[in-house]
């Protein structure tokens, strides 16, 4: 039997995946983490300077995010929380935004680590690590969709693109991506 | 948070009944989108809220039909709790208070 997910004993899931699948998700994961930012350090104070500190602004590096960002993708997994309010969206989006960031920059390290260099084949899964995989995913296609232009249901992905759009060549992994997520919910215990 | 103490300190105002105001629920509104998964909705209704397997797919084929649905109604604090989740698990979600 063949299979790519499936559940294994104790709320495990079993994969086994094939190299080029493998190798595909470990380049795309890896360009996914790229697109979702820098990792925290980069909000860190250069130096400490005790006048800032006693002032307070020792951490104006730190500035959060406020705005809808501008990279339709990024603008799909983080919108505004208050389709009518720009104010309350930008205060939610300054403490949620950068954890955010992060937490699926992890889930995608998470998914990473089980790939190795993309030789493909089994491994076995917890049920926390299975779920970031799926989380990891789904935050894959999201982004593909995006680039696709995907709107509405109505839509056929990839029906957008010109013929010569690079993006092309991503259309039937999006549609891999979506029969391999379909697998692992299967093989998620409940 | 925000709204209910702006409109006790204006309790003369005839129709702002300011213990209505503060009962009112904020809700989580999840909208439709043509990425996600139907069995992946789903799972997060279930998993996140604890919803069991009936009620997550009605939210869910609610979302799918009628392009939204409203899945969790409490505080606002609680609301945005509950949105940064779904925004977490890559649902399309925001806050409302009607």
């Amino acid at each position: 039997m063949t299979y790519t997910f499936r559940a294994g004993p104790d709320r495990t899931v079993q994969a086994d995946l094939e190299q080029a699948v493998a190798q595909l998700l470990v380049q795309l994961f890896g360009e996914m983490i790229e697109l979702l930012g820098p990792t925290e350090s980069s909000a860190k104070p250069t130096t400490a300077d005790p006048l800032a500190v006693e002032l307070g602004l020792d951490d104006l590096g730190a500035e959060q995010p406020s705005v809808l960002p501008q990279d339709p993708a990024l603008a799909r997994l983080f919108p505004n929380a208050y389709p009518e309010d720009e104010q309350a969206s930008a205060e939610f989006r300054r403490y949620t935004e950068s954890d955010l960031r992060s937490g699926k920059r992890d889930r995608i390290r998470r998914a990473l680590e089980t790939l190795g260099t993309g030789q493909g084949g089994k491994f076995d899964m917890d049920e926390e690590q299975a779920q970031c995989w799926l989380g990891a995913l789904n935050d894959l296609r999201l982004v593909l969709g995006a680039r696709f232009g995907l709107s509405d249901d109505g839509q056929e992905p990839g029906g957008d693109l010109a013929p010569e759009d690079p993006m092309q060549v991503l259309v039937p992994a999006y549609y891999y991506l979506g029969y391999l997520q379909e697998s692992l919910i299967e093989a998620l215990p409940r | 948070m925000s709204s209910a103490p702006a409109e006790l300190e204006q309790p003369e105002v005839a129709d702002a009944d300011p213990l209505e105001a503060a009962d009112r629920p904020w809700t989580t509104v999840v909208w439709n989108d043509p990425v996600n998964l139907m069995s992946y909705v789903t799972y997060v209704f279930q998993t996140y809220f604890g919803y069991p397997r009936s009620k997550a797919e009605k939210l869910m084929m609610d979302v799918h039909q009628r392009g939204k649905a409203s899945v969790s109604t409490g505080s606002r604090e609680e609301m945005e709790r509950d949105v940064s989740a779904m925004h977490g698990y890559g649902l399309w979600a925001t806050l409302q208070h009607d």
